[in-house]
């Protein structure tokens, strides 16, 4: 559905790219994760799919036809569900919902079904004449998401939806978006938590500096073959270790363990060979697949909330 | 053309904005109050600046002379000034701590000199002020003095030669009529602080504006409607539109306030009689047009709401101290007066004036209407230039 082709992006006054070669795909029915710490580019990847940024280099298309005709002929096929509240909070929720239903274009009687729909999907019939600035946090997060699905997108970009939510609407909201993905409609889904990654999506996509750094299915991506060793070494300082180990890996300190994300093609055994080859024993030893947090870790050398 | 899925777009748009204004209690009391006050204090405390009382101002008398011409001048003045406080020991330091405005001093032989042919032998007469008596004040009464001395002079010199008297005294004022042509108005501080404080309130939509606009952009309302493919112009008009309507509420509202609520506060009253309501429309259309035009303008360059309310106050202020809002052009030195003629505030209230006091038709006031009109087109022009670059960063 959507196929975007090395695309690059340079703000102006700033000397490194906020994209650089993005290559991505979105199905429908499915939901595609994208993982990124701040500054890795999600952002401005949402804002141009969004038409908010004009294309400086490579393609975007959406069911093979590029992305800027596509808005001009049905901008509402690709809907936002942002960050911030984006809403009028002195204005009831059906007031929003009216608003944002005339702005989709939709004729009154669609615009009535469409807004009933949405109430009731985001579950918020109860709130539909209550102001939105009254709205509990949770609350306000649903409203953000009727309004996105108003005009009934074919692609829904979630961005961080879940931020400052209680565990019960950030349930309901990752429930949500299975079930808009299980309707047919293409998700992209970006945010800092791994485990929602891990919940909701069928392909994932990790970023950094504006980069793609790997892109599969969440089975690929969690048995690439990478895995990780934790272990505790005796007769050799545990910084000599890392640095032993710095050639098989990507070694860091964990308490008194040594925990190394292994590259591609590394086995365990080597790694343990290589430590008592050099002189050292093995104390404690125990190993395991990656989790997304730490293959983000051994690609990126930081944690997925630095900055 | 405009489509009708556009035109309902706008109609919704439209609604959004004034439902979120209606809602926006400071909104409506910085648009709506805040003129009423300005206009009911301002008119209330400058009401004696266009129309000085007779009556009232304190004054003493040091009669020297004995004479009956000196009680003749001193009985006119009191008819026309009231009672004269006691003379106080010290006249001049009472005049300098202002407990008095002016003396009056009458020499001892008035009465002689004034009544003598030939060229009077020294001053006779003084006038003496409080250093803070306003200029025009100070004018107005030794004009007043001399004209009634020169008067009593010429009644003494007639009726010593001729022998007729002018009975009643005064003859100078059935000799001359005095009469404003302003279809029997003339300024008061009703009617300059009506149109004054108006145009003030109806630039003063640039806070509104920029505010909203500013709360839009940081709550990705604004993005939400890009993304919906809502134009950059949509969005403007969308903001403007509702701003010519609250502009058309609040000069009614204005006018109302002068024309029934400051007679009832005690000010003078605001007339519309005889007046070309078309002109009238005309004049507070173009008016709204530049307003709107400003606001739209400056709310596309301003990024936050620290700016939202500082720079509009401060613009406005300023626009409104250059343009006579605050000091009538009138009164201004020459240069400030030329400075004045910049200020779109100046041209509406000039225009204002032309409708009100003038009672001018519609082609007497195509200059201030084609200015009006004219800088809120090239406002517009900017506002959706910028509004453009903002929505692309």
């Amino acid at each position: 559905m959507l196929q975007i082709t090395d695309l690059g992006y340079q703000y102006p006054h700033s000397n490194k790219p906020a994209l650089d070669g993005i290559s991505l795909s979105a199905r429908r029915g499915e939901v595609l994760g994208l993982l990124g710490p701040n500054g890795a580019g999600k952002t401005t990847l949402i804002s141009h799919l969004a038409g908010l940024r004009a294309i400086q280099r490579g393609s975007i298309l959406v069911d093979g036809v590029p992305l800027a005709e596509m808005r001009a002929e049905a901008p509402t096929r690709i809907a936002v569900a942002p960050q911030e509240y984006a809403f009028y909070p002195t204005l009831s929720v059906r007031e929003n919902l009216q608003c944002f239903g005339a702005a989709s274009r939709l004729g009154s009687k669609l615009r009535d079904e469409r807004i009933a729909q949405s109430l009731a999907f985001a579950q918020l019939e109860r709130f539909a004449d209550t102001r939105a600035e009254r709205l509990s946090g949770g609350l306000k997060r649903r409203l953000n998401l009727a309004i996105a699905l108003l005009p009934s997108p074919a692609l829904v970009l979630f961005d961080e939806p879940t931020v400052g939510v209680d565990p019960q609407s950030r349930a309901f909201i990752l429930e949500a978006v299975k079930t808009l993905a299980r309707e047919g409609t293409a998700v992209i889904y970006t945010t800092h938590y791994m485990e929602e990654i891990e919940a909701i999506a069928d392909h994932a996509l990790i970023m950094d500096h504006g980069k793609v750094l790997r892109d599969g299915t969440l089975t690929e991506l969690l048995a690439e073959g990478a895995t990780r060793l934790r272990l505790i070494v005796g007769n050799m300082e545990a910084t000599a270790a890392c640095s032993l180990l710095a050639s098989l890996g990507t070694p860091r300190m964990e308490g008194e363990y040594i925990v190394v994300a292994l590259n591609p093609g590394v086995s365990p055994a080597a790694a343990i060979s290589a430590v008592e080859n050099a002189g050292a024993c093995i104390e404690q030893l125990d190993y395991g697949h990656y989790n997304l947090e730490h293959l983000f870790m051994a690609l990126t050398q930081r944690s997925l909330r630095d900055d | 053309m405009p489509t009708r899925v556009q035109l309902l777009l706008l109609g919704a748009l439209i609604r959004k904005e004034l439902t979120i204004l209606v809602r926006d209690a400071h909104a409506l009391a910085s648009l709506f109050l805040m003129p009423i006050i300005f206009i009911v204090i301002m008119s209330l405390a400058l009401k004696d600046i266009y129309n000085p009382p007779l009556f009232g101002r304190a004054y003493a008398v040091d009669v020297q002379d004995k004479g009956p011409l000196a009680a003749e001048l001193m009985k006119r003045w009191v008819e026309m000034h009231g009672e004269p406080r006691a003379l106080p020991a010290d006249p001049t330091e009472a005049l300098r701590h202002g407990d008095l405005r002016y003396v009056i001093r009458i020499e001892e032989g008035f009465s002689q000199v004034v009544s003598a042919p030939g060229t009077p032998s020294g001053v006779q007469v003084h006038l003496i002020a409080d250093p803070a008596l306003e200029i025009s004040l100070f004018r107005a009464t030794e004009a007043e003095l001399s004209a009634l001395v020169g008067e009593i002079r010429a009644e003494a010199l007639q009726d010593r030669f001729t022998g007729m008297s002018t009975k009643g005294g005064q003859a100078i004022r059935l000799l001359v009529k005095t009469e404003r042509l302003t279809l029997s108005l003339h300024p008061t501080a009703v009617q300059q602080n009506v149109p004054a404080w108006l145009i003030f309130g109806m630039f003063f939509i640039v806070n509104a504006i920029a505010n909203l606009l500013v709360q839009e952009n940081d709550n990705g309302t604004l993005s939400r409607l890009l993304t919906l493919g809502v134009s950059p112009g949509i969005q403007l008009l969308s903001k403007g539109l509702p701003y010519l309507l609250v502009n058309g509420l609040q000069a009614a509202l204005m006018l109302a306030v002068g024309v029934w609520l400051m007679p009832l506060l005690g000010g003078d009253g605001l007339s519309l009689s005889h007046i070309h309501w078309g002109s009238l429309l005309l004049l507070l259309g173009s008016l709204s047009i530049a307003a709107v035009g400003m606001a739209l303008a400056l709310a596309s360059l301003i990024r936050t709401h620290a700016q939202a309310s500082t720079l509009g106050p401060i613009i406005n202020v300023l626009m409104a101290a250059l343009g006579g809002v605050m000091v009538p052009r009138s009164i201004m030195p020459s240069a400030m007066q030329t400075l004045a003629g910049y200020s779109p505030m100046n041209w509406g209230l000039e225009g204002l004036m032309a409708v009100l006091l003038r009672h001018s038709s519609p082609s007497e006031i195509m200059q201030p209407v084609l200015s009006l009109a004219g800088f809120g087109a090239v406002m517009l022009v900017a506002a959706v230039i910028l509004f453009k670059r903002r929505t692309r960063q």
